[in-house]
């Protein structure tokens, strides 16, 4: 707690950032260096001298010009050479508390602070970065700050021990090409790959139909299959590297005495999270369709608090097996019901709607591609398309029925929705600010409505979907007592 | 499950509001017709046959002279001592329901045109980015009248608003 007493001088960060400024700012500096460097030698003169000495400089002006101080319940950053700049903001406001270490830091010991207050500000300026201390030192100054009331400060003395929820475990990296960013990364490496190689003048050398040239002996009927499984093999190894790289020793431990969760991850740059427990509002649950069919999930906490940019320090586990996801789950909302129970169903009108939904824009394609068959003599396989729409139609409306339902359990609302990304959602009633009935016209003739219980954590907003209305008002009246009600007729 | 609906919010918006709805119609109407006149005839990239020119121009039409009507009947509100109730939209319709104990910000904002036709609009804002409610389309008068309303009440009631 010393961290917080006594301090009221300003102090600089550590030195020891005199070293990671100067690295840091040379690799941003990198191109420039790169051609100064070439001009320099190509004059022979010492102007390379001078592409080094600027990043140098530029890192020790920050590490002069920047200092911070907790003093009288607040923490106050100042810093810039010119343009003074001052961040003030009270120590009970503080919301979450971020350590992040990149590789540089690493090495020499150190670590990020970054300090959460919920602000809506997206300007980089407006962040309570104290970018350089000790680990030891970062991990007691985030120590002091979530605890800053005196009842929490006592709580926190009484020793308590951490309780791991969640190890990371590298059998779990069978989920990783199983995830839709497994692919995104791949498409923009691969994206990046042949941007260079054309920049190279690679694809002018070679013709991609060269594969099939009968003269090297290659046919398409090996060359595609071949390209086919080596990009397979490539995604599949590029999403392993991702996950590994983000997830790599992944630890939820909860401190009773302090009453937090601490997440940790990472391995290059180490990130630790520390969320406090009333900020966790409630889960949620998702399975994309690969991970789904594999047994696997992931989970994310609703957190009140946390800045739009920080929404990915809130993952609670990343792909894994589903009973892994479903223990956490429990573990973190400290009950079992939420996680557990049936959901109510939403009778036959939101099952007619779902199959409309589906069939609709299926029958639409298939008439089209018979039309083209028919009319404008297309190829015969474009006769099965009919059939293919309608059997995908199908199995989507019949799988979104199933996971279509709310319930309302030991004081969260739970909803569940959704096919290629299915979705349970737990939100505690405490953290329900609000709610919104939206109903289009054909929700409307239907009876049914959707409902959106607003709150300022996670992704704004819990939506129950196509809820017959009379079951929707019945929901939001037995979740926010006095609200509803005096609205009904 | 037949339990009690939620009914309409009291309070209508100013009659007025129809006029600023019927203005912005007919200025989105008039755009498209210029995009499709400019992408048609005068560019010639699309060739619209007769028939499609004429469905065009229905639908247009259509909507200046029937949305401006359906909006205000569905815009309403209500407030009341513990809670503001708004419901808005016109194919859909959104309630919107936020305890007094949760307002954060009450905004008055007079907008270019709705000045023209003196009306205002009054934005209650949570914590919550999915949960601001607008009434839009109130006379100024009872607008500024409800805005010292809303925030008298908030502030009686106790609690942050988180």
């Amino acid at each position: 707690m010393s961290e917080l007493l006594g301090d009221d001088h300003w102090q600089r960060l550590d030195p020891r950032m005199l070293l990671v400024h100067p690295i840091r700012e040379l690799f941003r500096f990198l191109p420039v260096l790169v051609g100064v460097f070439v001009a320099g030698t190509a004059s022979g003169g010492q102007w390379h001298l001078i592409g080094v000495a600027i990043p140098v400089g530029l890192g020790v002006l920050r590490y002069l010009t920047t200092s911070f101080r907790i003093t009288a319940g607040r923490i106050e950053l100042r810093r810039g050479l010119l343009n003074r700049h001052v961040l003030s903001t009270p120590v009970d406001r503080v919301r979450t508390v971020d350590l992040t270490a990149s590789p540089i830091h690493r090495l020499v010991g150190l670590t990020t602070v970054r300090v959460g207050t919920g602000t809506a500000s997206t300007d980089d300026d407006d962040r309570l970065d104290l970018d350089g201390l000790p680990v030891d030192r970062a991990r007691r100054l985030r120590e002091a700050l979530l605890h800053a009331t005196p009842e929490a400060r006592e709580q926190a003395s009484s020793a308590g021990n951490a309780r791991v929820v969640l190890r990371f475990d590298p059998a779990w990296i069978r989920f990783a090409p199983l995830t839709s960013s497994g692919l995104v990364i791949a498409a923009a490496v691969v994206g990046g790959l042949s941007q260079v190689l054309n920049s190279l003048g690679w694809f002018e050398h070679h013709d991609v139909r060269d594969l099939a040239d009968p003269v090297t002996g290659t046919s398409p009927w090996l060359a595609v299959p071949l390209g086919l499984v080596a990009l397979v093999a490539v995604v599949t190894a590029l999403s392993i590297g991702g996950y590994l790289v983000t997830n790599w020793g992944f630890t939820v431990t909860h401190t009773r005495a302090d009453g937090s969760w601490h997440l940790r991850r990472g391995l290059f740059t180490t990130r630790e999270t520390s969320l406090d427990d009333e900020r966790v509002s409630g889960v949620s649950i998702t399975e994309p369709l690969g991970l789904r069919l594999a047994g696997g999930g992931r989970l994310s906490a609703i957190v009140t608090g946390l800045d739009r940019k920080q929404q990915g320090s809130s993952v609670l586990v990343p792909p894994a097996p589903r009973a892994v996801v479903l223990r956490t789950a429990r573990a973190v909302l400290g009950v079992s019901g939420p996680v557990d129970a049936a959901l109510t169903g939403h009778g036959p009108r939101a099952r007619t709607r779902r199959f409309t939904r589906a069939l609709v824009p299926a029958c639409a394609l298939g008439l089209a591609a018979l039309m083209a068959y028919v009319f404008w003599d297309y190829p015969a396989w474009l006769a099965n398309i009919p059939l293919l729409a309608l059997a995908g139609g199908l199995a989507l409306a019949t799988d979104r029925t199933a996971a279509l339902g709310h319930t309302l359990v030991e004081g969260y609302v739970v909803a569940g929705s959704g096919s290629l990304v299915r979705r349970r959602e737990v939100l505690a009633v405490d953290d329900v600010i609000g709610w919104n009935f939206r109903s289009s016209w054909f929700q409307r003739r239907a009876g049914l409505t959707s409902l959106v219980a607003t709150t300022a954590g996670g992704r704004q907003s819990v939506t129950v979907i196509d809820v017959p209305e009379d079951a929707a008002v019945v929901l939001a009246g037995d979740a926010v007592p006095h609200l509803v009600g005096q609205f009904t007729a | 499950m037949a339990g009690p609906g939620l009914r309409e919010p009291s309070q209508r918006v100013s009659p007025r509001a129809r006029l600023l709805w019927l203005l912005s119609a007919t200025v989105q109407s008039l755009l498209v017709l210029g995009v499709l006149v400019l992408v048609g005839p005068v560019l010639d990239w699309v060739h619209l046959r007769w028939w499609e020119q004429a469905i065009a121009v229905v639908v247009l039409a259509a909507y200046v002279a029937v949305v401006p009507q359906w909006r205000y009947l569905v815009h309403r509100w209500e407030v009341t001592e513990t809670a503001v109730y708004t419901q808005t939209g016109w194919w859909v319709r959104e309630r919107r329901l936020a305890p007094m104990s949760r307002i954060q910000t009450v905004d008055y904002a007079e907008g270019a045109v709705a000045r023209l036709f003196g009306l205002a609009s009054v934005t209650v804002t949570t914590a919550s980015a999915a949960g601001a409610l607008e009434i839009a389309g109130l006379e100024q008068a009872r607008a500024r009248q409800l805005v010292d309303e809303l925030t008298v009440k908030a502030d009686t009631d106790p609690g942050d608003a988180t």
